[in-house]
């Protein structure tokens, strides 16, 4: 495909420039004046409790990137997430309720899990590919439908059960070390009173951070990427390249699919149980970040790494306001108007939208 | 030229007369029949009050539905409803309640809150309208933001609980009903017969709830005017043929404006219609989902995202449709989480039904 050229000289290419990198432009302005103006923002542990936060919006705005740059949208991806958590959850009492031990019940339980979480996304791919049915309201039915099984299951409450070694792994991080005694991985060690415990890079941004690499790659160098724009760009020049559409579009709600359970089961293993609308509020942020990272909702436009900036736009500016003590609902201002403003700054500079990738 | 392959194609995919009336018609059948069906199976679900009921308590989304079927047959979609309906709540609420509380009278105070608020709710129309007509934003994300303002100010105004104490006779009006009759004693027009104690109140028969004549009443104009005028005619040129409707010489921004402004008027007529019914002041939680549940609505109701087609009848009884489900399912005994799963099949249905007879609809 033809680049296009963009200037780079003169005024109007320095602000062309300023224009292309604004969303990351913008994370580290947000991220400096956090650090001055709040004692103990830029800390070790300030960094860990952003990170520790971090990996539903990052798992359900990678499930987005793909969705939205194939040019659909997916409204499920949140109650998927909840649907995943209770499954998980369940399963796993229920492998320890028959006598199984912790750690393979563990693994028993999301391996069976990340199984049946793909199923909400081939229906979806199949309403959305095969039967043309729009995205908007074959995700929203998938929504409602995942929302009221994994209601059922857990009888309007929250599942129980769950063997505390799941939030050890979830609460875990990469490497634990205790100063002059031990270093162990993945699950922190057991602390006499007294001792200090350093954790390095918690689990629960290592795992989604692995995801994201391997599929950063996938959607910028491999065939199943490249389509996914084409597909995005523009699906009849798609189908008489002789891209089978309808199994890729399939393929890529299911691929979302995949995600969000992944995120649902991070939010058993931190939180040691399963709730239904686990993923309610990370639905919005998700699609918001994608569209901050630059992404358009017609298609054929995004990277992984432009959503990765719009995640952490909106979550240093939501742990930003608590330490500030500011109600979160200014949160909701706030990130509507950096909603509306990436998409000013889009219209203005049409011509960055077709440049890079 | 030979025409008769294709025409006897068109003769095997064009289904039978009944099937096609069935297919246009089919949320209104399906109405029918859950209604014959539940009247079976659920305890008093075939009562006079329980009909009632039902339209009571979908007022709210059918206002927010026939302001969302202005804006799908744009080929628009307003994600704002919802949280501007909170923000008209809670204002409205809180207007009254500031009044109150200074020794208005309640009537003043009443009538103040509820036009100070009209107009206020009119501004996230307008900001969304301008982002979509002038800047080109995309609908979606346009009133995606818009809306999630509009939450964050409606959260930061009542902090994040009811706004409670407002004056009297709100609720009275809100829940109440055109005429009481205590069948061979008493008979009155909009308040309840005087000297009714105890074991007779269960034997009042109230007839037509106010929401019902007020609901009615503006379904009416709505209907009238997407029906009958020339701005409703353009709205559907719009939808369907936007590069026809511009040669066609509408003024496509203003019209898109105004679509937008409508919108928002509609949902604060709902959010004020909410505090009458409640009697405190609601914001939109985010597991509320209004907007999801008109824009169903809407589509069940037969409007193609796409645009250009749908109609306020039509979502009319897709919103009775989602409410009957509700209603019955409860009444039923069944466990209340099955309606998300219905409601879910519902719209698949509704949408599958549409894809299937293209040329029909």
């Amino acid at each position: 495909m033809e680049k296009m050229i963009i200037e780079k000289n003169g005024i109007r290419g320095f602000f062309m420039q300023l224009g292309n990198k604004w969303a990351i432009i913008f994370l580290l302005l947000e991220f400096t004046i956090f650090s001055f103006a709040i004692p103990g923002f830029f800390s070790f542990n300030g960094i860990q409790v952003l990170l520790i936060n971090s990996p539903f919006i990052l798992l359900l705005g990678l499930a987005e990137t793909f969705v939205i740059i194939s040019g659909g949208i997916d409204l499920s991806v949140g109650f998927i997430m909840g649907f995943a958590s209770v499954v998980s959850a369940k399963l796993i009492a229920v492998f320890v309720e028959l006598g199984i031990n912790d750690l393979f019940s563990i693994i028993i339980g999301i391996i069976a899990t990340l199984i049946i979480g793909t199923i909400p996304g081939l229906v979806n791919g199949i309403l959305i590919g095969r039967l043309k049915v729009p995205a908007f309201i074959a995700t929203f039915s998938m929504l409602g439908i995942t929302h009221g099984i994994s209601e059922l299951l857990i009888e309007g409450s929250y599942a129980k059960n769950v063997p505390p070694l799941a939030g050890a792994i979830g609460n875990g991080s990469l490497i634990n070390i205790v100063p002059g005694k031990t270093v162990s991985f993945f699950i922190s060690p057991a602390v006499q009173r007294g001792e200090q415990l350093i954790e390095i890079l918690p689990n629960m941004f290592v795992i989604p951070f692995i995801i994201i690499v391997v599929f950063a790659f996938i959607l910028k160098r491999t065939k199943f990427g490249k389509h996914t724009y084409a597909i995005g760009g523009n699906v009849d020049a798609a189908i008489k390249a002789g891209i089978n559409v309808k199994n890729h579009i399939t393929k890529i709600y299911m691929l979302s699919s995949l995600f969000s359970t992944i995120a649902g089961i991070l939010y058993m293993l931190r939180f040691v149980t399963g709730k239904a609308d686990a993923g309610l509020v990370f639905l919005l942020d998700a699609i918001v970040a994608v569209v901050i990272g630059g992404a358009s909702l017609y298609g054929g436009i995004g990277t992984v790494w432009k959503t990765l900036t719009g995640c952490f736009i909106i979550l240093v500016l939501e742990m930003g306001l608590r330490m500030f003590g500011v109600p979160t609902f200014y949160k909701l201002i706030v990130v509507g108007i950096i909603l509306i403003f990436a998409v000013l700054i889009d219209q203005f500079f049409p011509e960055l939208i077709h440049k890079e990738d | 030229m030979n025409t008769n392959k294709y025409s006897t194609i068109s003769l095997n995919r064009n289904p039978s007369k009944f099937l096609s009336i069935f297919a246009k018609n089919w949320a209104a059948f399906f109405l029918l029949i859950l209604i014959v069906v539940f009247s079976f199976t659920g305890q008093r679900f075939f009562h006079l009050a329980n009909f009632q009921n039902i339209v009571h308590l979908s007022t709210i989304y059918l206002l927010l539905s026939s302001a969302e079927t202005f804006v799908i047959i744009t080929g628009g979609i307003d994600l704002s409803v919802g949280f501007v309906m909170g923000l008209s709540s809670v204002l409205s609420a809180t207007i009254m309640q500031r009044l109150y509380a200074a020794n208005y009278s309640p009537v003043w105070s009443i009538l103040i809150g509820c036009i100070i608020t009209l107009i206020v709710c009119i501004i996230p129309g307008f900001i969304s309208g301008v982002l979509i007509t002038k800047y080109k934003v995309p609908p979606f994300i346009a009133t995606l933001g818009v809306g999630g303002i509009a939450n964050g100010i409606t959260l930061l105004m009542c902090g994040g609980f009811p706004v409670a104490f407002l004056p009297p006779y709100l609720t009275e009006i809100g829940n109440g009903y055109l005429i009481y009759v205590l069948p061979g004693k008493a008979f009155s027009f909009f308040n309840r017969p005087e000297g009714i104690f105890g074991e007779e109140v269960k034997d009042l028969i109230r007839i037509i709830p106010n929401s019902f004549i007020f609901i009615f009443i503006i379904l009416i104009i709505l209907w009238h005017v997407l029906r009958n005028t020339r701005f409703g005619k353009h709205n559907y040129a719009i939808g369907g043929n936007m590069d026809a409707s511009v040669r066609a010489g509408i003024n496509i921004n203003k019209h898109l404006m105004t679509v937008y402004v409508l919108a928002a008027f509609l949902s604060g007529v709902a959010g004020v219609f909410n505090v009458f019914q409640t009697g405190i002041g609601n914001y939109t939680p985010f597991s509320a989902m209004y907007e999801l549940l008109a824009i169903a609505g809407v589509i069940i109701g037969g409007a193609s995202l796409m645009g250009g087609k749908g109609g306020i009848i039509g979502s009319v009884i897709g919103v009775i449709l989602i409410s009957v489900i509700e209603n019955g399912l409860h009444l039923s005994g069944v466990d209340p989480f099955y309606r998300f799963i219905a409601v879910g099949l519902v719209l698949i249905i509704a949408v599958v039904i549409d894809q299937s007879f293209p040329d029909l609809l």
